[in-house]
């Protein structure tokens, strides 16, 4: 008996590692998209390590951006002076034509909300199967980092949600552009609804309008709707870039997203809901 | 001790030029499995045992970073580590291209384990990078039979 085992010993442990995985996929059936213990182990593990190794190389290389950054700084503050000027004059319209709507206090107080419940975060890793699947975020439990908190990228553009697992420093984001990701939507002009799903590759679909629809074009702007009770209504998605006939009932409508997943480096995520703070 | 160190930055190494490709040259994380090449250079170093459970490591580690099915990459990598061991003390793999043709066969049978697991048995939709991904086993077995060429990974078994 010891001798069977002492020649079989390697297949003994691969079947044994085989069965043991297999027992771990097999758990995380019941739970469908909940990720498992085991997993939230391995990613507060190695998370950090992550973390940690981007964090390195972007000081060193910050460190050298810094040096080159600092012969155009002139230049870069006279752009930057003229684009808070612009966002100035916006901000003030804004709050003009909130004023409609609430008084002048509400609308302050409204705004220090919003400032207060934006978190800055980097993304230090992308998905390492689909990088247009998921991120990882600098940020984690400690900071305040709950599930389905809303991520946006530098100029407002919906970028995805957390999901699980969240370590204490850093959390996972689900982008737009996952296939399995869906977001309520509706067209800018005339408000064609539908659910916006990703394809995976950096591409996403506009689901669910009818082929006999005549409102929606190509080049319009794309809203989330917030009928699936996660984003927020008004957050700028993506633009159509091309429909065409499905041989099903719906067209076949494909969605461009805003944020751009190679210059994806800060992300803006929203610490609570708009419609809690307004 | 000192293997220990040598995997953990080997696993470094390729979690830090994940990170990095990903951001600078994203198209080529398609055609490069940098996680494949640590397990495989570790058997051949080693043996089947020790590539069955860092191809186990490293698989889990590849899992928990992506969001996916929790083990799929673990199970294809852990027969890869477990084959790359066995194997490579059963033939010669001096030459580049004995070596080349050995690492592409160990990553088309992982490609396609994975890719069965995951779009078969999970029926979760792989993403194919526009067709790029198919040529993921030959991209990084050219790469890895370079990298291990010149790190003179076969020698100390022949």
């Amino acid at each position: 008996m010891t001798l069977f085992f002492k020649e079989k010993k390697s297949l003994i442990i691969l079947i044994a590692l085989i069965l043991a995985q297999f027992i771990l996929i097999s758990i995380q059936l019941p739970g469908g998209s909940e990720r498992n213990y085991f997993e939230k182990a391995v990613f507060s593990i190695f998370s950090p390590i992550q973390h940690g190794i981007v964090s390195f190389f972007r000081s060193i290389g910050n460190l050298w951006k810094n040096y080159f950054a600092l012969r155009h700084v002139q230049s870069q503050n006279q752009e930057m002076k003229e684009q808070i000027f612009f966002l100035r004059q916006e901000n003030n319209l804004l709050q003009n034509a909130l004023q409609k709507f609430r008084t002048e206090k509400e609308i302050q107080d409204g705004l220090l909300e919003v400032h207060k419940n934006i978190l800055l975060a980097e993304i230090i890793g992308l998905d390492v199967s689909n990088f247009f699947k998921s991120a990882i975020i600098n940020r984690g439990s400690i900071h305040g980092i709950r599930k389905d908190m809303v991520v946006l990228d530098e100029k407002g553009n919906l970028v995805g949600r957390v999901i699980s697992p969240i370590s204490l420093r850093e959390a996972r984001i689900q982008l737009i552009t996952d296939n399995e990701s869906g977001v309520g939507v509706f067209s800018q002009l005339k408000g064609v609804s539908g659910v916006l799903a990703g394809d995976g590759n950096g591409m996403c679909s506009f689901k669910y309008v009818l082929a006999t629809n005549k409102d929606i074009r190509e080049g319009e702007g794309v809203l989330t709707s917030g009928r699936e009770g996660i984003f927020p209504s008004g957050i700028k998605v993506g633009k159509i870039v091309s429909i065409a006939k499905d041989t099903s009932l719906f067209k076949e409508i494909k969605v461009e997203p805003y944020f751009d997943i190679r210059r994806l480096e800060r992300v803006a995520v929203i610490m609570k809901e708009p419609t809690e703070i307004f | 001790m000192r293997d220990f160190i040598k995997v953990c930055l080997g696993i470094i190494i390729a979690i830090f030029l994940y990170t990095s490709l990903s951001k600078f040259l994203p198209r080529l994380i398609y055609l490069l499995n940098l996680f494949s090449l640590v397990v495989i250079y570790f058997a051949i170093k080693k043996d089947e045992i020790f590539g069955a459970c860092l191809g186990a490591s490293c698989g889990l580690i590849q899992d928990s970073l992506s969001l996916g099915v929790f083990g799929v990459a673990g199970l294809s990598k852990t027969i890869t580590g477990f084959l790359a061991g066995y194997v490579s003390k059963k033939i010669d793999l001096l030459s580049f291209l004995r070596l080349f043709i050995f690492i592409f066969v160990l990553l088309s049978i992982e490609f396609i384990l994975w890719a069965l697991l995951s779009s078969l048995i999970f029926s979760e939709r792989i993403s194919l990078g526009k067709g790029l991904i198919l040529f993921q086993p030959l991209s990084t077995a050219f790469v890895g039979s370079l990298i291990f060429y010149m790190l003179g990974a076969t020698k100390i078994k022949t």
